[in-house]
C-alpha cells in the first residue's frame, strides 16, 4: 500500500500551491481557485488520516471532507457573486485597485 | 428536558429566519411593511436572549456536538443581546438604505443563529462550519449596499482574508485529526493528557495549532490577520461594522477559549507564549494604526483590534483553579459583555451622527455636545469605557483581565498592555476634544435622533454604568460560565 | 448619623451635578444652586471637624457595606485625623471655586457647573474611601472633569495642556493599579487597612520594590514629584482659575494622601528601602522648582512652578518619615545618630506633621494665590509679569491680598506657611540632615522669587499705561486702568486669608488632627516585627 506520507506530501504541495496563490496572485478569480486549492489539501489530508486511522469505522474524515466540498461551494458561490458585484462597478477584478478602503 | 430543548435558542431563531424569509418571498413588500421585519427579528432575538438567559441556570450537558453549559449561555446571552441592541438602533438605517430588507434580516437572524451554535460546538466539524456559516452570511452583509463601490470593496476584501484564514485553519485541524483520530474537543483533550505522549507529537502539534489559530484569529481580528478589519469596517454598514466588532468577536472569542482551554488544555506550554505574543502584537498594532486615523469609523475599528489583544490577555492567564476570584476566563467573558455595550453604544452615536451628517471623518463631530448634548454626553462614556476608566463597565474588563496577568506574574505583557492603555487613551481623548472644545457658533443645527437609537444609546449607557459601578449579579454569571468550562477540562 | 454623615457628603455632589444638569435653567439658577447646594458637604465636613473623637482616634464615621463580594471589594468609607482637614479643604475651596466661578464664567455655564459638582464627588471620595477599588475609581474619575475644565474654559494653549494632564496622569494611575492588583494577590483583600495589616511583600524586597514603584508612579504623577511634574506647569497655566485653585488645592494633594494612607503602611520595609530617593526627589523638587520659579515670566506659570517646589517638602516630609518605617531601621538610625530611638520617632511624626500640615496649607495659600492671579487676568487679560508695574498705589487692596498670600507661602513666621516649613525641616534634619540642608536652600530662593519677581514687578515700581492694551473691569466693561478687587472677589478670597493668619497663629487645633494620624502611623508600624 502506499504509505500515508505519501499523500500527505501531496497535500502539503497542494496547500502551499493553493496558499501562494492565493497571497501572490492579483486577480480575485485567482486567490479564489488558490483557495480551492487548499481547501482540497486539507480534504486530501482528512481522508487519507481516515483511511489509515484507527477507527476506520467512524468515517469521520470522510464525512467532514464531504462536507467541506458542500461548503467550498457555497462559499465559492458568494465569492463569486461579490466578486461580479466589485466587477460591475469597477470593470476590475484586480485586489491590488481595491484601494477605496485603507489607511 | 430532551435534547432538542436544548436547543431553544437556535431553534427560535431558525425560526425566525425562516419566518422572516417565507414572508419575504410570500408576500411583495415594499419598503413600509419590510421595515417590519427588523422588528420580527428584534422580537425573535430577545427571545432568544431569555432562552439563553434560562440555560444559565442548566446543569452542564452535551447535545449534537454542542455543549449546553453556562459558558455557552452566556456568550448567547452577549451574543443576543448586542444582535438585540444592532436590530433595535440600526433597523431605520437599513430599511432606509435598501429595498431587499427581507433578505438583510433573514441574514442577520442566521448570523445570530450561527454565532450561537459556536458558542456552544465542541467538535472541530461543527466549529469548522460554524465559523463558515458565520463568515459567509457575514460577508454578504458587509457587501450589502452591493451597489456602493465602498461596501462592495469591504464585502470581497472580508471574503479575500476569510476564506484563505479558514481554509488554512481547516489544514491545521486536519493534522489534530491525523492525530488524534477524533474531532470531538473532549477526545482531542483526553488524547494530549496522556502521560505516554511523546514530545515529538507534542512538537509536531505546534505548526497544527499554528495553522488553526489562523482561522480564530482572523474572526477575532488578532494580528497578523486583522488587516481585513479596518477596511471591512469601514466599508460595511454601519449595523454591520457594529455586529462584526462586537458580538462576532464575543463568538470567536469563546469558540478560541473552548478550542484552547478544553481541547488544548494539556499543551498550555506551547500555546500560551504564542497567543501572549499575539497580544502584544495585536493591541500595539492596533493603538499606533487608530492613532492616524481621522475617519471616527476606522478609529473604531482599529480600537477594537487593539481590544481584541487586551481580551486575549484574559486568555492567557487562564487557570484551572483560580482562588481569587479574578481569573483570565472569567476575565474574557467580563470583558466581552463591557465591551459588547459600550462599542454597540459607540458605534450607534456614530450611526446617529452618519445618519444627520452623511459622514463619519472626524470633522462630523465637531462641536456635537452643541448638536446634540445627551448623543456626545453618551457617547464619550463610551470612549471613557474604551479608555477603560472606571466606574464604566470596560474598567472593569480591564481590571479583571489585567489582575490574571499579574496574578499569572506576566508582568511584561501587563507593563506593554499598560502603555498600550496610554497611547490608546490619547485617540479616545481625540474625539472627545473635537465634540467638546469647539466653540459654540460653528457647530452646525441640531440632531434629532430616532426613537430606536435613543433606547439603545440608553441601554448602553445603563449597561455601562451598572457594570461598572455594581457588578456582582455580572460577576455570578461569569464565574459560573467560566467554572463550568474549567471543570470540565479537568474531567 | 454617625454612619450617614459620609454618605451624604459625598453624594451630594453627585446629586447637585445631576440636579444642575436635569433641572438646570437659566445660568443664574444654575449657579445659585450650585453654590448653596455646594454649602451642604462643607457643612458636614465642618461637622466632621468636630465630631471627631480624638480619645478614640483611628478611623471613625464608619461605613460598611458589601459591594462586589466575588473579590473582596466593599463599600468602605471612613475618615481619620488625616482626611478629616483634607476632606474641609476640599469642601471649602469647592464652595468658593464654584462661587468665584459664578462671577466670572459666562459660557456653557451649565456643562460647568456639572463638571465642577463631580470633580468635587471624585476627590472627596478619594480621601473617604477604604477600598482599593472604590479609591482607585474615584481617582480615576477625577481626571474626566479636570480634563473638561482645562479643555473647554482653559486659555489658548488648552487643548495640549488637557491631553497631557489626562495621559500623564493616566499612565501613572495605570501603574498604580497594578500595583494594587499585586497586593490583592499578595493579601486576598481589596481593604486597605485589612491590607496594611497583613503586610504583603514584607519578606520580598524585590517585589515590594516594583508594587511600591508602581504606587509610588501613580502618586507622584499626581503630586507632582520631579521629575514627574512636567505636565503641571502647562495643566495649571492653561486651566480656568478655579480650575487652577482646585488642580493646586485638591488635586495635588490625593498623591500625597496616598503616599501617606496607603503607601508607608503598607510597604514599610520598601519604603524603608527607598526613602533616600523619596528624600532626595522631594529635596531637589524644593529647590529645582524655586530655581524655575525665578526665570517665569508668566505669573501663573510661576505660581505652578512655585507648587512644586512647595509639594517637595510634602515629599521630603514623608521620606524622611519613610525612613524610620520599621522598627529595625528606626534602631539602626538610632545607633548611627546617637539618639534614643524614641527622640527619633518623635522627630519622623515632626516631619509627618510638617508635611500634611504643608499639605493643608499649601491647598488655601496657592488656592489664593491663583484666585489672585485670576483676579488680574480678569482685568489685564496677559499673564506677562513686565507688563505689570506701580499696581500697589492704583489696586491697594489687590497689593494687601497679595502681600499677605506671598508672604504665607515664603514662610514667613505668623502665617500659616511657616509651621509646616518648620515642623517639615525640624523633623527631617535629624533624619536626613543632609537632604534637609539642600532643601532649605529653597526657602531662601522662594522669597527672591516671590518678592523679586512678583512684588517688584508687578507691585512695586512704575505704572505704565501703555504696556497693556485694554483694561477691562471684571465684567468685561473697558476700563481706563486697573480696577480693583470687588465684592465677590473680597468674598472668595477672606476665608482664605482668615485661614492663613489663624493658623498661622494658632495652628494647634489642625496640628492636633494631623498629630493624631501620624501617632497612629508610628504606632501601626512600630508593632511590625
Amino acid at each position: 500500500m502506499v504509505p500515508l506520507n505519501w499523500y500527505l506530501t501531496v497535500a502539503a504541495l497542494l496547500f502551499a500551491l493553493g496558499l501562494y496563490g492565493a497571497l501572490a496572485r492579483r486577480n480575485a478569480i485567482a486567490v479564489l481557485m488558490g483557495i480551492e486549492l487548499m481547501l482540497n489539501a486539507a480534504n486530501l489530508n482528512l481522508v487519507a488520516f481516515w483511511r489509515y486511522g484507527e477507527q476506520v469505522m467512524a468515517l469521520t474524515g470522510q464525512v467532514f471532507a464531504i462536507l467541506i466540498i458542500a461548503l467550498a461551494a457555497a462559499e465559492a458561490a458568494v465569492g463569486l457573486a461579490l466578486i461580479i458585484a466589485v466587477y460591475r462597478d469597477r470593470r476590475t477584478v484586480d485586489v491590488e485597485e481595491l484601494d477605496l478602503l485603507q489607511g | 428536558m430532551n435534547a432538542l430543548g436544548l436547543l431553544l435558542p437556535e431553534l427560535i431563531l431558525l425560526v425566525g429566519a425562516l419566518l422572516v424569509f417565507l414572508l419575504d418571498v410570500a408576500y411583495d413588500t415594499d419598503r413600509e411593511s419590510g421595515a417590519s421585519y427588523g422588528l420580527v427579528s428584534g422580537l425573535f432575538l430577545v427571545v432568544a436572549f431569555l432562552a439563553a438567559f434560562f440555560q444559565m441556570s442548566l446543569e452542564p450537558q452535551q447535545a449534537f456536538m454542542m455543549d449546553i453549559d453556562a459558558f455557552a449561555a452566556f456568550i448567547k446571552m452577549t451574543v443576543f443581546a448586542g444582535m438585540a441592541l444592532v436590530a433595535l438602533a440600526g433597523g431605520r438605517y437599513m430599511n432606509r438604505r435598501t429595498y431587499n430588507q427581507g433578505e438583510f434580516w433573514t441574514f442577520f437572524l442566521i448570523v445570530s443563529l450561527a454565532m450561537s451554535i459556536l458558542a456552544g460546538a465542541n467538535n472541530l466539524v461543527l466549529i469548522y462550519i460554524t465559523i463558515e456559516l458565520l463568515s459567509i452570511t457575514s460577508y454578504m452583509l458587509a457587501a450589502f449596499f452591493r451597489d456602493e463601490l465602498r461596501s462592495a470593496e469591504a464585502g470581497m476584501k472580508y471574503f479575500l482574508y476569510g476564506s484563505v484564514a479558514s481554509a488554512v485553519m481547516l489544514y491545521g485541524l486536519s493534522f489534530i485529526y491525523g492525530a488524534v483520530g477524533s474531532l470531538d474537543l473532549r477526545e482531542v483533550a483526553g488524547f494530549f493528557v496522556q502521560p505516554d505522549l511523546t514530545e515529538e507529537l507534542r512538537v509536531a502539534m505546534i505548526p497544527a495549532t499554528l495553522l488553526a489559530l489562523a482561522g480564530f484569529a482572523f474572526k477575532a481580528s488578532l494580528a497578523p490577520f486583522y488587516q481585513w478589519a479596518p477596511d471591512t469596517y469601514e466599508g460595511s454598514p454601519t449595523p454591520v461594522t457594529t455586529y462584526l466588532s462586537t458580538a462576532s468577536k464575543a463568538a470567536a472569542f469563546a469558540v478560541m477559549a473552548r478550542f484552547f482551554v478544553v481541547g488544548l488544555s494539556a499543551l498550555d506550554v506551547e500555546w500560551v507564549p504564542i497567543l501572549a505574543g499575539l497580544s502584544i502584537l495585536t493591541m500595539t498594532m492596533g493603538n499606533l494604526a487608530a492613532l492616524r486615523q481621522n475617519n471616527v469609523k476606522r478609529l473604531l475599528a482599529y480600537s477594537s483590534v487593539a481590544h481584541a489583544g487586551y481580551i486575549l490577555m484574559g486568555l492567557v492567564a487562564v487557570a484551572a483553579n483560580a482562588a481569587s476570584g479574578m481569573d483570565g476566563l472569567n476575565g474574557v467573558l467580563l470583558y466581552l459583555f463591557a465591551y459588547l455595550f459600550t462599542n454597540v453604544g459607540a458605534f450607534v452615536s456614530l450611526m446617529a451622527v452618519e445618519e444627520t451628517t452623511g459622514s463619519v471623518e472626524m470633522e462630523a463631530f465637531q462641536g456635537l455636545i452643541h448638536r446634540a448634548p445627551w448623543l456626545a454626553g453618551m457617547f464619550t462614556l463610551f470612549l471613557l469605557s474604551l479608555a477603560g476608566i472606571p466606574a464604566t463597565g470596560g474598567f472593569l474588563g480591564k481590571f479583571f483581565v489585567f489582575g490574571a496577568a499579574v496574578q499569572h506574574q506576566y508582568y511584561w505583557l501587563v507593563a506593554i498592555a499598560l502603555v498600550n492603555a496610554g497611547i490608546a487613551a490619547f485617540y479616545y481623548l481625540r474625539i472627545i476634544r473635537t465634540m467638546y472644545f469647539g466653540s459654540q457658533e460653528d457647530a452646525g443645527s441640531r440632531l434629532e435622533l430616532p426613537l430606536g437609537m435613543q433606547a439603545t444609546l440608553l441601554i448602553c449607557t445603563l449597561a455601562t454604568l451598572w457594570i461598572g459601578l455594581y457588578p456582582p449579579q455580572v460577576l455570578d454569571w461569569v464565574n459560573t460560565a467560566s467554572q463550568q468550562i474549567l471543570t470540565a477540562v479537568l474531567f | 448619623m454617625e454612619s450617614i454623615v459620609l454618605v451624604v457628603m459625598l453624594f451630594w455632589p453627585l446629586l447637585a451635578a445631576l440636579v444642575v444638569l436635569l433641572f438646570g435653567g437659566s445660568d443664574r439658577a444654575v449657579k445659585t444652586s450650585s453654590i448653596l447646594m455646594s454649602l451642604v458637604p462643607l457643612a458636614l465636613s465642618v461637622y466632621l471637624l468636630w465630631g471627631y473623637d480624638f480619645e478614640a482616634g483611628g478611623i471613625q464615621f464608619q461605613v460598611r457595606a458589601e459591594w462586589i463580594p466575588q473579590i473582596n471589594a466593599s463599600f468602605r468609607l471612613g475618615v481619620d485625623g488625616l482626611s478629616i482637614p483634607l476632606v474641609f479643604l476640599t469642601a471649602l475651596l469647592s464652595t468658593l471655586s464654584l462661587y468665584y466661578s459664578a462671577g466670572v464664567i459666562r459660557h456653557r455655564v451649565k456643562e460647568y457647573f456639572f463638571l465642577f459638582h463631580l470633580l468635587e464627588m471624585s476627590m472627596l471620595g478619594v480621601f473617604v474611601a477604604l477600598d482599593y477599588v472604590l479609591f482607585y475609581i474615584f481617582w480615576e474619575i477625577s481626571l474626566v472633569p479636570m480634563y473638561f475644565l482645562i479643555g473647554i474654559w482653559g486659555s489658548d494653549n488648552r487643548d495640549y495642556a488637557a491631553v497631557k494632564f489626562f495621559i500623564y496622569t493616566l499612565v501613572g494611575s495605570v501603574a498604580m493599579l497594578l500595583a494594587i492588583l499585586a497586593i490583592f494577590f499578595a493579601t486576598g483583600t481589596f481593604d486597605i487597612l485589612d491590607a496594611a495589616a497583613a503586610q504583603p511583600f514584607s519578606q520580598q524586597l524585590t517585589i515590594a520594590s516594583l508594587v511600591f514603584w508602581g504606587l509610588f508612579l501613580g502618586f507622584a504623577f499626581k503630586v507632582p514629584s520631579f521629575p514627574f511634574h512636567t505636565w503641571l506647569p502647562d495643566a495649571h497655566t492653561e486651566a480656568p482659575t478655579a480650575g487652577s485653585v482646585i488642580l493646586a488645592g485638591v488635586l495635588l494633594k490625593l498623591g500625597a494622601y496616598g503616599l501617606l494612607r496607603i503607601m508607608l503602611p503598607t510597604l514599610p520595609h520598601a519604603a524603608v528601602f527607598w526613602a533616600p530617593w523619596l528624600v532626595a526627589l522631594g529635596a531637589i523638587a524644593i529647590v529645582y522648582g524655586a530655581f524655575v520659579c525665578v526665570a517665569q515670566s508668566d505669573l501663573k506659570r510661576l505660581i505652578a512652578y512655585s507648587s512644586v517646589s512647595h509639594m517637595g517638602y510634602v515629599v521630603l516630609g514623608i521620606g524622611a518619615a519613610a525612613a524610620v518605617m520599621t522598627p529595625e531601621a528606626l534602631a539602626d538610625l538610632a545607633n548611627v545618630f546617637s539618639l534614643s530611638p524614641e527622640a527619633l520617632q518623635d522627630s519622623a511624626a515632626m516631619a509627618i506633621n510638617g508635611a500634611t500640615l504643608q499639605m493643608f496649607n499649601h491647598g488655601i495659600i496657592t488656592g489664593a494665590l491663583f484666585f489672585l492671579v485670576g483676579i488680574l487676568y480678569e482685568r489685564a487679560h496677559t499673564r506677562d509679569l513686565f507688563r505689570f508695574g506701580g499696581l500697589s498705589a492704583r489696586t491697594p487692596y489687590y497689593y494687601g491680598l497679595m502681600m499677605v498670600a506671598a508672604f504665607a507661602s515664603l514662610g514667613l513666621p505668623g502665617l500659616a506657611g511657616f509651621w509646616a516649613e518648620f515642623f517639615t525641616f525640624r523633623g527631617a534634619f535629624a533624619i536626613v540632615p543632609a537632604w534637609a540642608a539642600f532643601g532649605t536652600l529653597g526657602i531662601i530662593i522662594t522669597a527672591v522669587y516671590f518678592l523679586y519677581r512678583i512684588i517688584q514687578n508687578v507691585f512695586l515700581g512704575e505704572y505704565d499705561p501703555a504696556k497693556i492694551e485694554h483694561w477691562t473691569t471684571v465684567d468685561g466693561q473697558p476700563a481706563e486702568g486697573p480696577t480693583d478687587v470687588v465684592g465677590f472677589e473680597k468674598l472668595t478670597l477672606w476665608p482664605l486669608v482668615a485661614a492663613m493668619l489663624l493658623i498661622g497663629i494658632y495652628p494647634t487645633p489642625l496640628v492636633e488632627y494631623f498629630n493624631q494620624s501620624a501617632l497612629e502611623l508610628l504606632n501601626f508600624v512600630s508593632t511590625l516585627s
